[in-house]
């Protein structure tokens, strides 16, 4: 059957959602009304509510602010190979990285001591897991303007952009203002979707919340998690009870962010309707603004790597006095080893699972489009909102705790990014050339490996990249898939952080950074390899 | 050779009829222009020759080769070979690997296929250029090539889908010329389809005049 891969891609990527989501309905009455009564509730859905609307608005700001300002000054490619490392970096390992750049005995004040600052002690300061969420709010601007960014690039590829750009200018508008009422529209009703995944994740995260914000009370998503991890049945039933809270929570986020939406839409046409021109030039600070937070990101990597290598080292001292591992290598291999045998395995199957699909939907680009709408729906629910009913029914397959059923919930997260590479550059593959191989006398998969695959090979590679990326990331997919039984760089970082075990969270964080800028740097220097002396190969 | 026959050949968007019903029989040697404007469903019917309609079309009728029926068979079983506006040389091979691609199985050995590949080169013209990377040559190089590629997979047919619109007009008449004259030559029967007055009368064979949306 024709559309037996779409069949196949869509049921992997969306059966765990249907018995995840299914698995709500057994919440408890009684269990209900004592999450919402517990203590420190209010507290904690105030905290996830707001630092993941501010932390949306400031990424979405910001982002179409950059995209607007590369693209008047001619520096698009450049920041979108600034943006692909960022994306890369997984959330767990950047909130790790922030707490050991900017609390008070952190990097940052150790730059700065004692010649600045005259400390000789760090300060008694509360700056990361600060009650209002603020540094929460700052982790989730660098990860989520860096995923904007490239959404709004890939989206800037579908509007004629210049076209528009220059009549705008043709009626005397400046290049800013002219971006923002005649580009800027369209890209925003191009990224609904990543905007609204982007306000889901940050309502209910556990990986950045976990490193970053506050304790007492903790954001919501942290006390279900908490309540899920503490081994306790009748805590269970409270955690079943409070991913429903959670669900309800985000899906009303989610309204109000499309009512938001619409009115913004509305308000921007009146604006553009005043015929009002203007430079806008406060505009510009969004561009130090981001390299501020793109710079602390970068930071919180070489922190990470640094703590890795050297340990801790007395304050101010920026260097430990004795360089070595102050983590048991032994830790760290075992865990290693299961995330880079989860990193290929959900690359290979990813990619296999796609090419598939998108063969049959070469030339039909409105259900291609559908289909990845469809795969985005994992990525706009609450993790925990899902993953606990799927994890019900793994164990009654008797799968739950195997590698392949934490392979399954890789997928999940992976097939997004891969379907969006993939799928589009199998779509803008002239259909002709196989065709012309086909009449040339090659059989359907003669011509597939010896022109489509071929012609795919550099979208592969950077496809393959970002599924490696994902699953070294993921937390909570592999904590609830794995039953708590398979351990990666990703479950161990975060059992570090959550007992304050600084020292080894940031060893296994660090390699956790290492997985994706390697499987990045490998795609990129290959893909550049490869067909290197044909200029009409497709990049 | 054998003639090409199109019995009762109709394409269709949907319930509306494109093109057709048309009967046309493409003797060897000869070359039948289809002279229509664009959208005219031209394209749509070659593709459908080939056995490679796009989705959202259909088309009713039967294909011959001679007495070889080819309505069912898919496109590498056809023996049709077909050029198009764009010359679609496979960007990641270089020009020997791309008529390498062509050259028909039945010429067996490493030694006498490049013998073949580079005696083909010679004949347009275009002598050792076999490691040149198909980017890097001009509009009427990469046409010739194409159409090298095509005659060396030894085709029953060939179909020509505007093949030469893309080419300046000196090139053009050059490419145009010999691509009639190799055609006649293999006394290929040849069906071309085109917008233009002029390939028509280089065609110097039987035309077939279609209006849009419709004949």
């Amino acid at each position: 059957m024709r559309n037996a891969g779409v069949i196949v891609l869509l049921a992997v990527a969306l059966l765990p959602v249907a018995a995840g989501l299914a698995g709500l309905a057994g919440v408890d009455g009684n269990a209900l009304r004592e999450v919402l009564v517990a203590p420190g509730v209010r507290g904690a859905l105030a905290i996830s509510v707001t630092s993941g609307i501010l932390a949306t608005l400031v990424a979405v700001v910001l982002a179409h602010l950059l995209v607007a300002a590369a693209a008047g000054a001619g520096w698009l490619a450049r920041l979108r190979a600034g943006m692909l490392p960022l994306l890369a970096l997984p959330h767990l390992a950047l909130g790790i990285g922030l707490v050991l750049v900017l609390a008070p005995s952190g990097l940052l004040l150790r730059l700065l001591s004692p010649w600045a600052t005259g400390f000789t002690q760090p300060p008694g300061w509360v700056t990361v897991q600060d009650p209002a969420g603020l540094s929460l709010v700052a982790g989730l601007a660098i990860k989520e303007t860096a995923f904007l960014v490239l959404a709004l690039l890939a989206a800037l590829a579908q509007v004629p952009a210049a076209g528009l750009l220059r009549s705008a200018q043709a009626l005397g508008y400046p290049p800013r203002h002219a971006w923002l009422v005649a580009v800027a529209p369209l890209l925003a009703r191009q990224t609904r979707l990543p905007v609204a995944a982007v306000l889901t994740y940050g309502v209910t995260n556990v990986d950045l919340a976990l490193a970053l914000g506050p304790r007492t009370p903790p954001p919501f998503a942290v006390l279900v998690w908490q309540w899920f991890t503490s081994g306790d049945l009748a805590a269970r039933e409270l955690a079943l009870a409070g991913t429903l809270v959670l669900f309800a929570v985000t899906l009303a986020v989610l309204a109000a962010g499309a009512a938001f939406y619409r009115a913004a839409s509305h308000a921007w046409r009146a604006w553009a309707a005043t015929g009002q021109r203007s430079h806008l030039s406060g505009l510009a600070l969004a561009t130090p603004v981001a390299a501020l937070l793109a710079l602390l990101g970068f930071a919180a990597v070489a922190a990470l790597l640094l703590r890795a290598v050297t340990g801790p080292a007395p304050f101010p001292a920026v260097v430990a006095p004795r360089i070595g591992m102050a983590v048991d290598p032994a830790l760290l291999a075992a865990p290693l080893a299961t995330t880079l045998a989860l990193a290929l395995a959900t690359a290979g199957v990813a990619l296999m699972l796609t090419l598939w699909a998108a063969e049959a939907l070469a030339a039909r680009s409105s259900a291609r489009a559908q289909v990845a709408a469809l795969l985005f729906v994992p990525l706009l629910l609450p993790q925990l909102a899902f993953l606990f009913g799927w994890q019900v029914l793994l164990a009654r397959l008797r799968i739950d705790g195997l590698f392949v059923a934490v392979l399954w919930s890789h997928l999940v997260f992976a097939l997004p990014y891969v379907w969006g590479v993939l799928a589009e550059a199998r779509g803008g593959l002239d259909p002709r050339l196989p065709l012309v191989a086909r009449t040339l006398g090659a059989g359907r998969g003669t011509a597939w490996w010896r022109v489509t695959a071929p012609l795919l090979l550099r979208s592969t590679l950077v496809a393959g990249a970002l599924a490696m990326a994902v699953s070294a990331a993921v937390y909570l997919p592999t904590l609830f898939a794995g039953a708590g039984r398979v351990a990666t760089l990703a479950t161990e970082a975060a059992a570090a952080i959550a007992s304050g075990n600084l020292q080894e969270a940031a060893a296994h964080a660090a390699l956790q950074v290492v997985v994706p800028l390697t499987a990045f740097t490998a795609a990129a220097v290959a893909s550049r390899c490869v067909f290197r002396d044909r200029r009409g190969v497709p990049g | 050779m054998n003639a090409l026959r199109l019995e009762a050949a109709v394409v269709q968007a949907g319930l509306r009829r494109l093109l057709g019903p048309l009967d046309i029989t493409v003797p060897p040697g000869e070359v039948v222009s289809i002279l229509g404007p664009s959208g005219a469903g031209k394209s749509s019917l070659l593709a459908w020759l080939c056995g490679a309609l796009p989705p959202g079309l259909s088309a009713m009728g039967r294909v011959f080769l001679g007495e070889r029926e080819l309505t069912t068979l898919p496109p590498e079983r056809r023996g049709l070979g077909i050029l198009f506006q764009d010359d679609l040389l496979f960007p990641h091979l270089d020009v020997a690997g791309n008529l390498a691609f062509g050259l028909a199985a039945a010429v067996r050995g490493r030694a006498a296929r490049r013998a073949a590949i580079a005696a083909a080169l010679d004949s347009v013209g275009l002598p050792g250029i076999e490691a040149r990377d198909p980017a890097t040559l001009s509009g009427g190089e990469r046409a010739r090539v194409a159409l090298l590629r095509v005659l060396l997979s030894a085709p029953g047919a060939l179909l020509l889908d505007e093949p030469f619109g893309r080419l300046d007009p000196a090139t053009r008449v050059a490419v145009r010329t010999l691509t009639f004259r190799l055609a006649r030559e293999r006394g290929l029967p040849t069906l071309l389809v085109t917008h233009d007055a002029d390939d028509v009368a280089a065609a110097a064979g039987p035309v077939l005049r279609i209006g849009a949306g419709g004949s």
